[in-house]
């Protein structure tokens, strides 16, 4: 239940100013339903009369109840529901002479008995949720001050209107909505409009009519009336400094709540409740009641005037950096001057300037935290607060803000918060020792420093934070020398002054302001691993590092002076979540929520079961094993790559586990790209091809080739060779085979001369048997780029080895020679046009087949492949 | 002042002349005056220019606040190539006026796609949540 009963009814009650009495007719009239007796809100009768039964009320929901504080009915419960509806049929007693007055009191009370039994104490009125705050108190504190408010303000106020607040209801009213109004809606001078009858002119601008019509006016007055009544007294302690601010303090805490703490079972585990959405800057810390009460960030940004709606051209206009420097406006005043003939009461200027300084610490708790301190720029910062709230200077002097410097009293006297700094230290990561920065603030000094609910990441890594000082630095040195000194600064000034000259309504956007989004920015690169978070700006950037490193290498002049983006590394801080445990209750009551999910549905994986698999469905399923497979196999490889970065990072000790855990991914890796080893030796190729039918597999292959063993490679190699023509046939629409082609070079490289040999085998498949026409095999590998381009490798690589290896066993030269000896005859029978367009061609082939043909056929050779550079 | 270098940061956009294309299609010229987190802007005297082949008009909206979710893309203009352009300025009636000539003839266009898509037997989803742009 969200809102309990102590708002509206008082509210109404209130607001309206006819009063309901309690009117005891214990007789219905005849014939008609029990009229609904609406009770005295104030709850004279609720708190006077304990014995009898409270009188009936309206509870929030316009359900007549009764108002059962001592009794704990939550009103608009189920039985306060009940209790609504037509007594009749509940009644002892069915007709009028049956029921005397004695009788309809029990029968009241049997009612409440009744409800006693079932709705007692429940939690959300006496329990843990419930706030104790008591309306009735509350209101009639509230009235008090009314009364004691009248007297105490002077002649500032609207004129002529000190007369007696509830002699006149409507003024009275007036009076009320301004001070309630003022807060929030300042900048609205239509509210202003609707509440100073008398005073203000009336804006010309039709729009306003348009947008702001009187119900929306209306609206907006009731709203903070129903809600916002209690901030009237803790800012009423801003007009009134002679008043004791402990003698209000208590009173202050329970009324000050507007909307009551709800009970606590929805949110338990959940992040904290913010009413200030997460998105608004900071506000000013040390008046925490503003912040829990206004739902909405207080724009300070106080429009122009309504006739300039439309744009007219600049010259015309007064900026509002300028505004505050002419000299009739009333900014550069004391904060409660009296000689200015304000439209404004003490109260509203209190309220203007507290909500100017909650505006104007937009980033406070950001300057607290970066150091900006105001204090030793007192030239900056009522620059910075005028200009923001100069734009109020309406020609017909509506009303006038003004704002003074920094208060009076020079910041240093007031206490350092503590609170950011402490909180700070606690973090390991950051050890940042911040000076107890001051908050010009007009803090009353009785309120405790509240606590900043900020998650752990929000402190900014302190390369990031030098970035942002050393920004600072410069925007203040441009704001303190704009008159021209400051030579290498000179061109970009007088375009920055240029540009106030020309744009009145630059730098609306305050540098502190710009800072802010900027360090939420800069916090939003903080992680606890980048390269799990950000792998590609990881490498992105070491691969920039190291060309500057190169560059820098060969000499390239002065280095380059670059700031780079870094996104640096917060330690993690372990957060252990305890599930919250309710005292009292039989065993344990689990609350999911954010911190604490729980799992809703059970997902069962039933196996089919084999007999009724269709041929269809098995061929899925094995592509689909495949498919698990490479994936698992590509975590591997992630993994077994990521390994060189890990050890650099290791400690000496654990550099050795490192390894063998490496090792044994690697060869994990091995097995699943082969197939469970059966015992033999590698019998089939089967699982092999099948991974290598599907695009991710062979890239995957690729990719594992160079951390495999060289036997291990081979094997690769040779299973590839023999299988070309399948592979070729199923590369046919992803043509990804040759992106195999590089690291087969790099496994060649150190094939000894045995494997080449049967590598050429495999790959020509010869010898041929005699019945065999045509050589089908070697036909398909010429034909396709990278069967060619394979070949000639493998070819490349034996000429290697025959000839800078002249100890060369002779069995091995003699099979080698007499596969050369077939190949090129086989190569010399194929068309020409028939031959695939190879991805390279290795330089050696023509020594090679020098070795093997006479130079007539050497020459054929040479024009069917391409081997001469010059005919390309 | 170089805000997060090698990030697209809009600060250094601020008090600066914007294009500003919206996702239900509109494109707002303003200066930039401030931004959030979100990217959401706060655009002074704001300009919705309306382009119908190879005229436009202006029609002058005064200060918005846009959400950051509702842009697609916005850009500095370079005041001084601003004028430049082949483009013809009309009045605002006129531009109107073409802008629903043109939105009625894409009516006409797709609701006769959508005929013959019928006849053919195939039906094209409602792209209700596309962006209109």
């Amino acid at each position: 239940m969200g809102v309990s009963p102590s708002v509206s009814p008082l509210g109404q009650a209130s607001y309206i100013q006819a009063r309901w009495r309690v009117a005891p007719s214990p007789v219905p009239e005849p014939g008609a339903v029990p009229a609904l007796i609406p009770g005295d809100g104030r709850g004279e009768g609720a708190e006077g009369r304990d014995g009898e039964e409270p009188p009936l009320t309206w509870d929030t929901r316009g359900h007549r109840t009764r108002h059962r504080r001592q009794l704990g009915v939550a009103p608009g419960s189920p039985r306060g529901e009940a209790a609504a509806e037509p007594v009749a049929g509940s009644w002892p007693c069915q007709s009028l002479e049956d029921c005397p007055l004695d009788e309809d009191e029990d029968a009241f009370q049997a009612l409440g008995e009744e409800d006693e039994d079932i709705d007692q104490f429940n939690d959300d009125t006496f329990g843990a949720g419930a706030v104790d705050d008591d309306w009735q108190e509350a209101h009639e504190r509230l009235a008090e001050l009314e009364d004691k408010g009248v007297p105490s303000r002077d002649a500032d106020g609207p004129a002529g209107n000190d007369g007696d607040v509830l002699g006149d209801p409507e003024d009275a009213l007036a009076e009320r909505l301004t001070r309630l109004v003022i807060e929030g809606d300042l900048e609205d001078p239509a509210i202003m409009q609707a509440v100073h009858t008398r005073g203000p002119t009336q804006q010309p601008g039709a729009l306003n009519s348009s947008i702001w019509d009187s119900s929306a006016v209306l609206r907006r007055i009731r709203g903070p009336l129903l809600t916002q009544e209690m901030p009237s007294v803790s800012v009423l302690d801003y007009a009134l400094p002679q008043r004791p601010p402990q003698a209000r303090e208590e009173e202050r805490d329970p009324s000050e709540r507007a909307l009551p703490r709800r009970s606590s079972s929805p949110i338990i585990g959940s992040p904290p409740v913010r009413a200030v959405p997460i998105g608004t800057p900071p506000k000013q810390a040390a008046i925490p009641n503003f912040n829990q009460q206004i739902l909405c960030p207080k724009p300070v940004h106080i429009r122009a005037t309504m006739q300039q709606r439309y744009p007219t051209p600049y010259g015309e206009r007064m900026s509002p950096n300028q505004l505050c420097n002419v000299p009739n406006s009333s900014l550069l005043g004391h904060p409660f001057p009296h000689s200015v003939s304000p439209v404004l009461t003490h109260l509203q200027r209190a309220q203007l300037l507290g909500g100017a300084q909650a505006g104007r610490m937009s980033p406070s708790q950001f300057a607290r935290v970066s150091g900006l301190v105001g204090s030793p720029l007192p030239s900056v910062n009522p620059k910075l607060l005028q200009g923001r709230v100069g734009q109020m200077m309406p020609p017909a002097g509506g009303f006038r803000a003004f704002f003074g410097a920094p208060p009076a009293p020079p910041p240093s006297q007031l206490p350092h918060p503590p609170g950011p700094g402490s909180h700070l230290r606690s973090v390991p990561s950051l050890s940042w020792p911040l000076p107890g920065s001051r908050c010009p603030s007009l803090t009353l000094p009785a309120l405790p420093r509240p606590q900043m609910f900020r998650p752990d990441t929000t402190h900014l890594h302190p390369q990031h934070r030098r970035l942002l000082h050393q920004r600072q630095q410069q925007s203040r040195n441009q704001h303190r020398s704009l008159n021209g000194s400051g030579g290498d600064r000179g061109g970009h000034r007088s375009s920055h002054q240029e540009q106030i000259r020309k744009d009145p309504y630059a730098n609306l956007m305050l540098q502190r302001e710009k800072d802010w989004v900027s360090k939420i920015q800069m916090m939003q690169l903080q992680s606890t691993d980048p390269y799990l978070d950000d792998y590609y700006y990881q490498n992105y950037f070491q691969k920039l590092e190291k060309l500057a490193a190169a560059e820098e290498v060969h000499g390239d002049g002065p280095k380059k002076e670059r700031t780079k983006l870094i996104t640096p590394q917060v330690a993690k801080l372990e957060h252990t979540y305890k599930p919250v445990q309710f005292e009292g209750s039989l065993g344990k009551l689990t609350v999911s929520s954010v911190n604490n999910p729980r799992k809703m549905i059970d997902a069962v994986v039933t196996s089919r079961s084999e007999d009724d698999e269709t041929k269809e469905k098995q061929v899925r399923d094995k592509r689909r094993q495949t498919l698990v497979t490479i994936e698992k196999t590509y975590s591997l490889l992630l993994d077994v790559e990521d390994y060189e970065r890990r050890y650099l990072l290791s400690l000496e000790g654990e550099r050795p586990a490192l390894m063998g855990e490496r090792k044994q991914k690697i060869c994990d890796m091995y097995d699943n790209l082969r197939g469970k080893a059966p015992g033999q030796d590698r019998p089939s190729d089967d699982h092999f091809m099948q991974i290598m039918c599907i695009r991710k597999g062979k890239r995957l292959v690729a990719r594992i080739l160079p951390f495999l063993a060289p036997e291990q490679a081979a094997d690769v190699l040779m299973a590839t060779a023999r299988n070309l023509p399948f592979l070729i046939k199923k590369d046919a629409q992803d043509e990804v085979l040759p992106c195999l082609l590089r690291p087969f070079s790099h496994v060649l490289y150190h094939l000894p001369l045995g494997t080449v040999t049967s590598l050429v085998q495999q790959l020509t498949n010869l010898p041929q048997s005699a019945a065999a026409p045509t050589n089908l095999h070697l036909t398909a590998v010429l034909q396709n780029k990278f069967g060619l381009s394979l070949l000639y490798l493998v070819l490349s690589r034996g000429e290697e080895l025959q000839s800078s290896d002249t100890n060369t066993e002779l069995i091995q030269d003699n099979q080698w020679t007499e596969l050369m000896l077939m190949a090129t005859r086989e190569l010399l029978r194929i068309p020409q046009g028939a031959l695939a367009k190879p991805v390279s061609i290795p330089s050696n082939l023509i020594s090679l087949f020098s070795r093997y043909v006479d130079q007539q056929k050497l020459n054929l050779l040479e024009t069917k492949l391409h081997l001469v550079h010059g005919i390309r | 002042m170089n805000y997060m270098p090698g990030t697209a940061s809009l600060i250094q956009d601020i008090d600066k002349k914007h294009l500003v294309l919206l996702r239900d299609g509109r494109t707002l010229i303003g200066y930039l005056r401030s931004i959030d987190q979100f990217a959401n802007l706060v655009l002074h005297q704001t300009v919705e220019r309306i382009h119908v082949g190879k005229k436009y008009g202006d029609i002058p909206r005064g200060i918005f606040v846009v959400r950051g979710e509702n842009v697609v893309l916005l850009g500095e203009i370079d005041l001084e190539k601003e004028s430049d352009t082949p483009l013809q300025q009309v009045s605002i009636e006129e531009i109107l006026e073409e802008q629903r000539v043109e939105l009625q003839a894409k009516q006409e266009s797709e609701k006769l796609k959508v005929q013959a898509l019928k006849e053919r037997g195939l039906s094209v989803p409602r792209a209700d949540t596309l962006d209109e742009y």
